[in-house]
Order: C-alpha cells, then structure tokens, then sequence
C-alpha cells in the first residue's frame, strides 16, 4: 500500500514539474547607471549626497502579451517590493509552459476596487506599512533617505505616493518589451526621479494629491530592461 | 498542476469544515435596508465574532497597555464615551473629536466624522496607530497578540491558523463591531405594532418628520451623508471635518451626520461634544445656526420650534434609546476569556 502511495506521489510530483513553467523577473534598483545592493549601512547609496534608506512599493496586476494578444495574467497577483528583504525583488511567475510571448505589463500601487475592499493578508497585510492609517488606502510606493540639499529636519526626505479616488489615482501601468522567456531583469532608475524631483524643494509627499499624482507620473520612465 | 490544485482544494476544505462551522447569523429589523457591509468576503461566524469581542476589550491594543476599545466605546454608552466632550488616550492625552457610538455600523460606507475610512475592517488601524489614542503600530499589536497565551488558540478556531496577521485581527474586530446592532428602541416597538407612541412622543414624531428627516433619516436615523449643520468653529480645535480629507472646499466644516438613536446614552452630542443636553442641540436649530458657504440648505434658516414643541421633540427622541442593547450581555466584556 505504502509502495503504491509512494509511486502517486513520484508521479504527480513528475506531472507537474513537467506542467508548470517558470519565467522569473528580477527588479535591479540603480544609482548612477549602477545596480546597488543595500549594505550593512541599511541605504542604498553612490555619491554620499542622496541616501536612500527606505524603497518599498508594490508590484501588482502582471501580464504577458503577445503581440497584442494576453497570454497570461497572474492570479492574486500583488506583489511588495521591499530592499530590506532583497528576494523580494525576485518575483517568479508560473506560466504556462511553451508560452511565447513579447510584452509584459504591471502596475506599480494598488488598485483603487482593493483600496476600498477591506482587509487583505500577505503582502496586502496592513502590517507592512503601506497601509495610512490616518485615511484609508494602500501606499503604492515609499521612498525614504537623506540628501545633503534636504533641508528637512535632519535632512530626511520622504515620499509616500498613494491615493485610490480620482482625480489623484497615482497607479500607474508599465508596458515593457522582452526579447527572452525564461528570465528578464528590470531596472529601476532612482536617477530618473531625483534628476525631476528636487529635494531641495519638494521633498514630503505624504498624502494623495496633485503632488503625488505627479511624482507617480515619473514611473512610467523609471522602469526599463536591463540590457 | 490541476492535481496539485485539487488536492489542496481538497485539504484546504476539510480544514475549514473542521475549524469554521459556525456561522453567525445578524438580526436585525426587517424595516432595515440591506446592510452595506460585503459579508461574502468576511462571512461572520461565532469564533471570529468572540475573538473580535476579546480584542475590543483588551488594552493589549495599545501602546502601553492602558486603554482598549472600550476606554472611548463603553457598552454602558452604547459604545460611546458618556461626559467626555473629546476622546482620551494613552498618558491622559485628549484628541480632538468626541467618541462616536458604535452600533448598526454595518450600514455606513465611510466612517469617522471626517469618513477618513472607506471600510469597517481598517477602522481600527486608525485608533490603534494614532498617537494621542492608542500610540501602537498594527505590526506590534500582531507580534504581542502572538506571545499572550490565549490569542493563538482563538486565531485558530476562528480563522484556521495560530499565526496572528494584521488582516485577521481586523477582520475580527470588525465582526465583533458588526455584531452590535440597534433596533429594540421603543419606536421599533412601534414600527412593530406592539406599542404605540403617547401623544406627547406622537407630536414629537410629526414634528422629526417635518424638521429632521431629510439628515437623519428613519429607521437608521442618519443618512450617512456629510454636512455642515451650522457649528461656529471652535477656535482651539479649528476642525474644519471632511475638507481635512478631500481638500475641496465645499466640504469645509462638513462631519458625518450622526444617528439619533441612543441619545440618552452618548451625550455630549456634536463632533466636538459642544453640547451636553439634547435641549441644547434643538436650541442651536432654533437660534444658534452660523451661516457660511457650505451649510446644509435645510438650514439656511433657522428651524422653527416653540418651548412645547421642542419638549414634545425630546419626548419622541428618547423613544429611540434602545436599553436592550445598552444592556445586553453578549456585548459586553468577556470576562470568560480576559478575566
């Protein structure tokens, strides 16, 4: 009996090895055209004048296309990018296998049916800190430091961008192009958003609004595939 | 993979067959709309309920250990807080609004005099987060939740798993709060047929009916909306409700309008508790209304209400003070499970 329920098992764990098909995404934050790890300092820093000490957002909502056709959609598909917990900048998907396709999409935040559907668990739990407590909603992106031009108390600069009610529903959709199905590594440029966003001026967002609407536009540039 | 799925499925079902059988059913009048609350996603049932009811009792919430849910919403003040015009908090601090009661909250879509919240289940986070009330984070909570030796049983008959989440202790404490519904008030009695109103509180109704209705509509006696009922700002609070949310300023001075059940049991009345006597609220309607931009346009004018109409008006609002569930043990504090 024993040898029977032994060979089920080998079989379904055969069955489905052979079923799923993996295509593993891994986001790359760089500083100065460089991919920076977070170091035993706990920030993410090139020059010495911008820190960064916090990075946090979701990735959510992923597909592949191709063409213009959708080949695949993740399910529950929410996703927490922390650089305190650098594997969770490796998202593995299970595709389908034999899947081709050309384009994939996700959103960065979370969209505006979750921010008013209650409580969720996981990377939704509100024990994460994306979550505002003062007012509903999930903070799509956090992004934390010091910068030497801050002129903040202790030069701290902090950008929380979130917000589900129109007009200031800062989700943002990312549409990038891929040229392999097994493994893509996207860039994140923090360049990109401090050469628009100056800390010497802006530097607390903190609550929905125009100013974070804005600073969610810079999104759409700061994602690309790496090369 | 579908093999896989369905064995899980297989095995997820037996867990939640041997851990989640008892579902509890709301009452409530039959004159009552359709609950607003989505209870698919959060099904009710009796062990997430009394876990949600420890949670509300316990002190455990807060920083320090010192005040729980009950410190501002007392079952004895219909989840209100009787005397205090501003809510308390952890090391004496006092916040800024009065303690609004808690009851029938399965029929609000917003929450809060300013309706910061858009969901029941993430209520709590604000109390509980904020620093002049509780002062803790829901990540501490969670974490001092799982060391305290009753907890991780009640997670795991109510929700199949010991490991306390932000999202179950949310969940919980919501379905305990949804639980607390008002509806045996003598005008329900009357609604009911089995009692009718003396003459006195039947004036009174006609008078509501005329003059109160449109914001504090039967039988919940709020319509849920937000307005500006013509407060003077108070000057050491400068509140100005619902624009703090939305910045428009047609929402400036804007709150919640409030139900008028319970009134005997949840004064002072007003965001601020301005008001110690239900008297004193029908004398702002009558002589006290502030004009600005955004006042309610019922109340452009004053209302206008004799001394005997307005004791006829108190009459029939005491007909809405519901002692059956002012008094009802099943709300209050667990003293099976915290001693």
């Amino acid at each position: 009996m024993r040898y029977i329920a032994c060979h089920v098992f080998l079989l379904c764990v055969t069955y489905l090895s052979a079923q799923s098909s993996e295509f593993f995404i891994n986001f790359q934050p760089t500083f100065e055209g460089e991919v920076v790890v977070y170091n035993e300092e706990n920030r993410l820093e090139k020059d010495g004048d911008i820190q960064i000490e916090t990075l946090k957002f979701y990735i959510s909502n992923i597909e592949l296309f191709n063409g213009d056709q959708l080949v695949f959609s993740e399910k529950d598909s929410y996703h927490l990018l922390d650089i305190e917990s650098p594997e969770s900048f490796s998202l593995d998907l299970n595709t389908p296998p034999k899947l081709s396709f050309t384009s994939i999409k996700f959103d960065v935040g979370v969209d505006s049916l979750t921010n008013v559907s209650g409580a969720f668990g996981g990377d939704l739990d509100p024990t994460n800190g994306m979550y505002w407590t003062w007012q509903s909603g999930y903070i799509n992106f956090k992004l934390e430091g010091v910068a030497t031009d801050c002129p903040a108390r202790h030069n701290r600069f902090v950008y929380h961008i979130g917000g589900y009610e129109a007009p200031h529903r800062p989700l943002q959709t990312i549409e990038l192009g891929i040229e392999t199905d097994t493994e893509i590594a996207i860039e994140i440029s923090m360049d990109k958003i401090f050469e628009t966003i100056n800390v010497a001026e802006q530097y607390h967002i903190m609550r929905p609004g125009e100013e974070a609407l804005a600073f969610s536009k810079l999104f759409t540039s700061i994602f690309s595939i790496s090369k | 993979m579908r093999i896989g799925i369905t064995v899980l499925s297989i095995i997820s079902f037996v867990l939640s067959v041997a851990f989640i059988t008892d579902y509890y059913k709301l009452e409530y009048a039959e004159y009552f709309p359709e609950p607003l609350y989505n209870f698919e996603k959060n099904p009710l049932t009796t062990e997430k309920v009394t876990l949600g009811q420890a949670l509300f009792y316990d002190p455990i919430l807060s920083e320090d250990n010192t005040i729980s849910c009950s410190s501002c919403h007392s079952p004895y003040n219909a989840f209100a807080h009787t005397d205090h015009d501003l809510s308390h908090g952890i090391r004496d601090s006092i916040g800024t609004r009065n303690a609004p009661a808690l009851f029938n909250l399965a029929w609000h879509e917003s929450f809060m005099w300013d309706g910061a919240i858009n969901h029941l289940d993430m209520q709590s986070l604000a109390p509980i987060s904020h620093p002049g009330e509780m002062g803790e984070t829901i990540k501490n909570v969670v974490e001092k939740l799982q060391y305290k030796a009753i907890y991780p049983p009640l997670f795991l008959k109510a929700f199949g798993d010991s490991t306390v989440t932000g999202e179950h202790v949310l969940k919980a404490l919501a379905q305990f709060q949804l639980t607390l519904v008002s509806d045996g008030a003598k005008y329900d009695a009357v609604k009911r047929g089995e009692v009718t109103f003396s003459p006195q509180e039947a004036n009174g109704y006609a008078l509501f009916q005329k003059h109160c209705n449109s914001c504090h509509t039967e039988p919940l006696f709020t319509n849920g909306q937000f307005a500006n009922n013509g407060l003077p700002v108070d000057t050491t609070l400068n509140d100005y409700g619902r624009w703090i949310i939305t910045k428009k300023s047609e929402d400036s001075l804007l709150f919640k309008v409030p139900t008028l059940r319970n009134l005997s049991y949840t004064f002072p009345y007003m965001h601020d508790g301005r008001f110690r006597k239900i008297r004193h609220v029908l004398n702002h309607y009558t002589e006290g209304i502030h004009l600005t931009s955004t006042t309610a346009k019922q109340l452009k004018e004053n209302l206008e209400l004799t001394s005997n109409e307005k004791t006829d008006l108190v009459a029939f609002l005491l007909t809405l003070d519901d002692k059956n569930f002012v008094f009802d043990q099943k709300h209050q504090y667990p003293k099976a499970i915290l001693n």
